[in-house]
């Protein structure tokens, strides 16, 4: 489908980015922040995973027994490094956030900025 | 065609990334040891890396295919005279590294020192990789490498108030990490190709484009960002500021500098594609490098604490190099470039003389610190000399690279910018005055400072190193400038178009 001359499933994708950009710089919590960045995470990989397919495509190893559809298994192989870095990003956001917590009693950003 | 060295290439960036793992089972009944592990691991990587470059000097830029896959199919290194800035990020962090064994004695206990080294030679292993990857989402990936222990890094000293500052770095740093990587899908997706020079081929061949325009915009915002450009520098003085010194003087030295290395490689693509004009983005780094300039200075100025100053000071430089990029004249680029290593062998200085300061005394702010020179008088020397440096006063490391800007600016017919450079200088030289007559002719208020001792030698040995490196590179300047030439003068001739 390409209404307005777009393909359909960019078009979603750049609308959830805008979501998860929004998440992350309107909301005064730092875990609907971390909750926004996942979803701009999850954006691009929907992105990549989408530009994967190619219609016609060769297969890249063929078995007996395959059948069109073909997807390239680059984007795959890019799109799971691309979701463990982005594990360890918010591992690492959670772990401060805890500490922010610990110090502070508070995760929210107007508060932390009225704190001494 | 390849000589020994050769070979090596991925041992650079396997070395640290493997030292890092073991160092917590190597460390488990002596956490202190961690500090000569992850010495000794650079020191190894150091020679390696010196292998490097004197293969790089002896026949020119190599390639390796790691797992035997042939470049373009698999991942490639690629060593070029822009990777042989690893030789002195490596030695940098030599230096840096035996400065922590007694620094950290304030800053952290004793178990928490393993971790510690570890994300150090994680950072270090990601940059090194960084720089010879051939290949563009593994470029991504060590982006990430470095970033993420970066993150680790400014919150590893302090409680409450460093974790807001990391954190703060971090969801900044994750979204220009996540543009990279839709810049670097994109790309592939015209493509079909995620090695550089294949890439580069083949967008010669698809020719310009909205989308192309769109990737190249993605990764240029995504790194000014990690550069710490002025529109988008907000995360830097904080997280700078927070760390312990020697994460300071690494991540102002060289972290922010993967922006400007990846600059330069996603200019190698898109020069080699010759697809894209590139005037009007040139004349917005020129501005934004010139406001760069003159914002950081200006905010230095008014800060009190000394750290705090540094890190301003680090945006203000980063203005240098990019108004350098932005000219897009020879003098300019190849100024800009060397600025890369000048100002991190300076900000290295100048963050580890201030570490000791402020070690010895328990002060970080110019009001208290009044007269240290008294009692520190070879660090406050130091300092002295870095801040000489920073301003860009002959005979220093900092005066070749912004003369070379400097004269850039004119031969490009942009003289009104050059001014902007020499106005910026002074400006600066203003927050340093400020600095040297507080700790020079002012009488101590605090008895810690009137009392403090000199630093322990394994603390003062790297800063007098780093130091007397700054006047050795000023009076021979010429070398690291020879030594970018061909680089530079390689990606010229499509710079300005």
């Amino acid at each position: 489908m390409q209404p307005f001359g777009l393909d359909l499933d960019y078009v979603a994708v750049v609308a959830l980015f805008c979501v998860g950009l929004y998440m992350l710089v309107a909301k005064s919590n730092l875990l609907k922040k971390l909750l926004g960045l996942n979803v701009m995470e999850t954006s691009v990989f929907a992105f990549i995973v989408t530009a994967g397919m190619v219609e016609g495509g060769d297969p890249p190893i063929m078995v007996a027994g395959t059948s069109a559809p073909y997807a390239s298994p680059i984007p795959h192989a890019m799109v799971l490094t691309g979701i463990v870095v982005a594990v360890s990003v918010t591992a690492v956001a959670l772990a401060l956030i805890v500490q922010i917590h610990a110090h502070f009693g508070t995760i929210e950003i107007d508060e932390l900025k009225e704190l001494p | 065609m390849t000589g020994p060295w050769a070979e090596a290439l991925p041992w650079a960036i396997v070395l640290p990334l493997v030292g890092a793992a073991l160092t917590p089972a190597v460390a488990v009944r002596h956490p202190r040891v961690s500090g000569f592990w992850a010495w000794g691991v650079l020191l190894v990587t150091a020679v390696l890396t010196a292998g490097l470059v004197s293969e790089l000097v002896a026949r020119g830029p190599f390639s390796y295919g790691l797992g035997g896959w042939a470049a373009s199919y698999g991942i490639e290194l690629r060593f070029d005279h822009f990777s042989a800035w690893v030789l002195p990020l490596v030695v940098l962090f030599v230096v840096i590294v035996p400065f922590s064994w007694r620094y950290l004695d304030h800053v952290m206990p004793d178990e928490r020192r393993p971790p510690f080294y570890a994300l150090l030679l994680l950072n270090a292993g990601g940059m090194i990789g960084f720089c010879v990857t051939g290949d563009l989402f593994n470029l991504f990936v060590f982006t990430e490498v470095v970033s993420l222990s970066s993150y680790a890094l400014v919150a590893v000293g302090g409680r409450g108030l460093a974790a807001f500052a990391a954190l703060k770095y971090l969801f900044i740093g994750a979204v220009s990490s996540l543009l990279m990587l839709f810049a670097t899908a994109q790309l592939f997706v015209l493509s079909g190709s995620l090695n550089m020079a294949d890439v580069s081929l083949r967008l010669g061949e698809i020719g310009g484009g909205t989308a192309v325009m769109v990737a190249f915009a993605a990764y240029a915002v995504s790194f000014m960002v990690k550069a710490a450009m002025f529109p988008v520098h907000v995360w830097l003085p904080d997280a700078h500021a927070i760390a312990p010194s020697p994460v300071s003087a690494v991540l102002s030295g060289m972290v922010v500098k993967v922006g400007i290395v990846g600059m330069l490689r996603i200019y190698q693509i898109y020069f080699g594609a010759e697809v894209l004009e590139l005037g009007a983005f040139n004349l917005a780094l020129v501005w934004l490098g010139a406001i760069s300039i003159v914002m950081g200075a200006f905010f230095a100025i008014f800060q009190d604490d000394i750290k705090l100053m540094l890190a301003y000071s680090t945006i203000s430089n980063i203005g240098y190099i990019v108004l350098g990029l932005g000219l897009a004249s020879p003098y300019a680029v190849i100024g800009a470039a060397v600025h890369v290593f000048n100002h991190a062998l300076i900000k290295a200085t100048l963050f580890l003389a201030a570490g000791s300061i402020i070690h010895q005394t328990g002060f970080r702010t110019l009001s208290d610190l009044r007269g240290v020179a008294r009692t520190m008088p070879q660090t406050s020397a130091a300092m002295a000399i870095g801040a000489v440096s920073i301003v860009g006063l002959p005979p220093t490391a900092g005066f070749v690279c912004k003369w070379y800007i400097a004269l850039g600016a004119f031969e490009a017919n942009q003289a009104p910018f050059g001014f902007a450079l020499v106005f910026g200088a002074l400006f600066i030289f203003i927050y340093y005055i400020r600095m040297l007559n507080a700790f020079y002719f002012q009488p101590p208020v605090h008895a810690s400072v009137a009392q403090a001792s000199e630093t322990p030698w394994s603390m003062r040995g790297p800063v007098v190193l780093l130091a007397s490196l700054c006047l050795i590179l000023g009076v021979l300047g010429g070398i690291p400038l020879t030594f970018v030439e061909p680089a530079v003068l390689d990606l010229l001739p499509f710079w300005g178009q």
